[in-house]
């Protein structure tokens, strides 16, 4: 039995963990991002959807910090956080992932995720000259940690390797891994199940189901929606950069807005001739 | 007021060599997307190169010398675009690699200049002309000839991109060079070309630059590079016009100051101007997104 | 001392002084990816202010230069290095946060040759194109040492140093501040996405590396007793990136074995050959040449270089429940296909790290 055929039901009037208001963004007078406003629930699983060119990715690069919006507000929890830094986004507890998978090639696929905790006592040149006690205790406590996060994504094996070295659906595991040790409030996900096999999309969704059950936030970027539609909760739908409509994925389906924008643009395996 | 407009002159003749050799490393950098570091010495080559018809061997008229010599580094430049800087930087896909590249090429072209040519300054074959009072300007024939070549070098190269098939292809190239590639633009011949024309450009630049300096030296190319630089960043980098332009600004800046402060460090004053521009308006005059 | 000893220890003063010199470039370049080509720059700082820092009062020197404080060993040599590093903290914050890896190395090539251009012209700062000459050499006279015993005593005491230097170094790259600097090396933006502060370790990276330029610039003109402009040309930055490169980047054996062989061997072996009569320099022009050449095809054919960088391992196991996805098919499955790709495309159409 495959962890995506678990039901899912959302919680009544939750909490917002993530929240934007009229985001817009233009490049060179194009504009990318025309208006997004939407609240992304607590602890559930949110998928933003939308027929390419929607500004989907653009939109996952403002509200992780890495793009600085033209205008709008963007709120973690009750704290503002427009056009702040990525670093201090991340800080906040808001990772994310790539479309294209960011490994750090030089390091180890272990030291990718050791990378992720912050204020690592060991970071600071005090500590590693006058505190080397509490250095090595931080870091061993932070090895442990790494590998049994390893060991759930079955990348402990490849522990010492390269990261460069991995084939492409190890890469995306490590890039959640790495995410993940990084004890996120909020994920963000962009198309995490993008070019992977269908035994891997069943893998890599069951993680998110598991991630969600410990009570992280996670909007994810996506396509398929046969996986939209098995593990999220609710569903943010983005056309021409901004906000169509938002709900469960039945109602959308129902939608005509909805159905006109994405005429021949998403694999629907449920309703593919 | 007369010290001011000598001064102006001069920074006009600075202008018209920086702008030849701002242009053909901002033509460059936007098809490749890595700054040549040689290029200082591209420009001593061509200042060698003309020196050799012009006084050593030949002893042709100095403009004749130069158009040959500037065709020669044009042609050198392919040479080694195709030979060593292209395949490197096919090769690694962090820029950094192809950079200190250029810069051990640097090192190479300047030993190999000073072991042919030695350390000692040399002089081209030129009458000498009297200065002639323009307006309240006072320059020579010379510097004359040095301007108005400029502005038809500027010209030529406006129009080309403007109007003609390479130059829609090269800033096509120079804005996604992936999209250039799938629309059918035969990528490799436009850099070819464009490696040609910004040899030759640094070839003439190192020429005006040897006869409106009044000597040449193996290492003159690369003392000025960093006034180029400064003139493509203030400018904006990416920008041809910009590269221009920013060449006007810091050419005559650089020599209007002389006026005021010791000359000896004239040219230290176009890295102040891009210092300046770094800490209040970083992307230059005018910037283009996607090259910062 | 016969002159072949003299030589000799000579050519280890350089290699000490080389090592000590890569590793603060290698810190900036090889740990965190910054083209620092104002390198040269910085040691120069170091050896100017070393050096007049130690000197007595300009008046009456026939040298005019800055400071003049008549401060000894090693005091003269920390005070250089401090000041290399305060250089660079300006030259950080004024540059390293607004610019991308190519118009960074532009502006700091500018510097190097701005800085250069200053020095040579400013007499009043450090004696112009003379240089400063006549430092005194350190401990000499307390110790009763001549010209040649100094050499070893000093080639010695550079030793020390850079055992010293590389002790601490050693503890910073393997900690995980070293970690964190390989990671935004590899990839800024997403060593960002991971809640580091990229501009405050590059700032750190410059900082220590700078402070190592200005100690090896210290010790130059602690043991020859003069510094000028010609020892500095900004293409000399290319001679220390030659070292990383061809010894190994992210490596401390690589790096004394990089300087061994370039500056020991390239640079100044040739220095004893007799000059050839009529070319004037020629042996140190193809010298030159030699030590780009050389660069271009170690990057080629062996751009980790002759000693590759470290890989990092894991600690030993400690047994802990083995969770059943271990063995996961799948993962080994796919390794063998990276594996099996990774022979066809071979190191020419892969990515690299800076190595």
């Amino acid at each position: 039995m495959s962890p995506l055929d678990e039901t899912t039901t959302s919680a009544p009037l939750p909490e917002v963990a993530l929240r934007c208001e009229g985001i817009t963004k233009s490049f060179q007078g194009v504009s990318a991002v025309t208006g997004a406003t939407f609240d992304v629930p607590k602890s559930q699983i949110t998928a933003l959807i939308g027929p390419n060119g929607a500004g989907k990715t653009t939109l996952v690069n403002i509200l992780s910090g890495s793009m600085k919006c033209d205008g709008g507000t963007e709120f973690i929890g009750d704290v503002e956080v427009t056009n702040k830094e990525s670093y201090e986004i991340a800080r906040l507890g808001l990772m994310r992932t790539f479309q294209l998978s960011r490994e750090l090639g030089g390091l180890t696929v272990l030291e990718n995720l050791l990378v992720a905790p912050k204020h690592q006592a060991g970071e600071s040149l005090l500590n590693i000259f006058f505190r080397p006690g509490k250095m090595k205790s931080v870091e061993r406590a932070n090895v442990q940690r790494a590998l049994e996060i390893l060991r759930t994504y079955g990348l402990y094996k490849l522990r010492d390797n390269r990261a460069r070295e991995l084939s492409g659906g190890q890469k995306k595991l490590l890039e959640i891994s790495r995410a993940v040790m990084a004890s996120p409030t909020i994920m963000l996900l962009d198309e995490p199940m993008a070019g992977v096999n269908p035994a891997l999309i069943d893998r890599i969704g069951g993680y998110i189901l598991d991630l969600k059950s410990q009570g992280v936030t996670l909007l994810m970027v996506e396509h398929n929606l046969n996986v939209v539609e098995k593990i999220c909760d609710h569903v943010i739908v983005l056309a021409e950069g901004r906000t169509l409509a938002t709900g469960r994925l039945e109602e959308l389906r129902a939608n005509e807005e909805v159905v006109k924008a994405y005429l021949g643009e998403v694999i629907d395996v449920n309703t593919a001739r | 007021m007369t010290l001011f407009w000598l001064s102006f002159g001069f920074g006009l003749v600075t202008a018209s060599v920086l702008s030849i050799a701002a242009v053909g490393l901002s033509l460059q950098f936007g098809i490749t997307n890595y700054i040549n570091f040689a290029y200082g010495d591209f420009m001593a080559l061509g200042a060698f190169f003309t020196y050799v018809l012009n006084a050593e061997i030949l002893h042709w008229n100095f403009w004749v010398a130069m158009v040959f010599g500037s065709l020669f580094v044009g042609v050198f430049a392919v040479i080694i675009s195709r030979l060593i800087l292209s395949p490197f930087a096919r090769r690694f896909d962090k820029t950094f690699y192809v950079l200190i590249v250029t810069f051990g090429l640097s090192l190479i072209l300047l030993n190999v200049i000073y072991s042919i040519w030695g350390a000692n300054v040399r002089f081209y074959n030129v009458p000498i002309n009297r200065a002639m009072h323009i307006g309240p300007l006072l320059l020579t024939r010379d510097q004359l000839i040095v301007m108005a070549i400029a502005i038809a070098v500027m010209a030529a190269i406006a129009v080309m991109l403007k109007t003609t098939r390479l130059g829609k292809s090269m800033r096509a190239m120079s804005d996604n060079t992936t999209l250039a590639m799938t629309s059918g633009i035969d990528t490799k011949r436009i850099t070819t070309i464009t490696w040609f024309l910004s040899g030759t450009l640094a070839g003439l630049a190192g020429a005006v630059l040897g006869l409106t300096e009044g000597n040449l030296t193996p290492a003159s190319g690369e003392l000025f590079l960093f006034v180029i630089f400064a003139a493509v960043i203030v400018g904006g980098v990416g920008s041809i016009y910009g590269a221009m332009a920013g060449a006007v600004l810091i050419g005559l800046a650089t020599e209007v100051s002389a006026a005021f402060i010791d000359p000896a460090y004239k040219l230290d004053v176009a890295f102040v101007i891009l210092i300046l521009t770094l800490l209040f308006r970083p992307s230059g005059l005018f910037a283009r997104q996607g090259k910062v | 001392m016969s002159a072949f000893w003299y030589y000799v220890f000579t050519l280890v003063f350089f290699l000490f002084d080389y090592f000590i010199l890569a590793m603060g470039l290698n810190i900036q370049y090889g740990e965190t990816g910054i083209l620092n080509f104002a390198y040269i720059g910085f040691v120069a700082i170091g050896a100017y202010v070393t050096g007049a820092v130690s000197l007595p009062n300009s008046v009456g020197t026939g040298q005019h230069y800055i400071l003049g404080w008549g401060l000894p060993f090693p005091v003269n040599l920390l005070i250089g290095g401090l000041t290399a590093s305060a250089f660079a903290v300006i030259v950080a914050l004024i540059s390293l946060r607004r610019l991308r890896t190519d118009y960074l190395a532009m502006v700091l090539i500018s510097l190097s040759l701005v800085l250069y251009d200053i020095c040579n012209n400013f007499v009043p700062l450090f004696n112009g194109a003379d240089g400063l000459y006549n430092v005194p050499e350190p401990m000499a006279k307390a110790l009763h040492l001549n010209t040649n015993s100094f050499i070893w005593f000093f080639a010695l005491v550079a030793g020390g140093i850079s055992l010293i230097m590389w002790f601490v170094m050693s503890r910073i790259t393997r900690s995980p501040l070293g970690r964190t600097l390989r990671a935004i090396r590899d990839d800024e933006v997403v060593a960002a996405a991971l809640g580091k502060n990229v501009f405050r370790y590059q700032l750190t990276s410059m900082l220590i590396g700078s402070f190592y330029a200005g100690i090896g610039g210290g010790l130059l003109i602690q043991f020859g007793g003069s510094f000028n402009p010609t020892a500095w040309l900004p293409g000399e930055t290319f001679v220390v990136f030659a070292v990383i490169i061809v010894g190994g980047v992210g490596n401390n054996w690589g790096l004394l074995i990089g300087a061994l062989v370039v500056e020991v061997l390239l640079v100044h072996l040739p220095t004893f050959l007799p000059a050839i009569p009529g070319h004037a320099g020629l042996i140190e022009y193809i010298d030159a040449m030699l030590i780009g050449v050389l660069l271009m095809v170690m990057l080629w054919f062996r751009p980790q270089g002759l000693v590759p960088e470290r890989l990092r391992r894991s600690p030993a196991e400690e047994t802990t429940s083995r969770s059943t996805l271990d063995d996961f098919d799948l993962t080994e499955f796919e390794s063998k296909i990276a594996a099996q790709s990774r022979v066809d495309s071979d190191e020419a159409g892969g990515r690299h790290e800076p190595a």
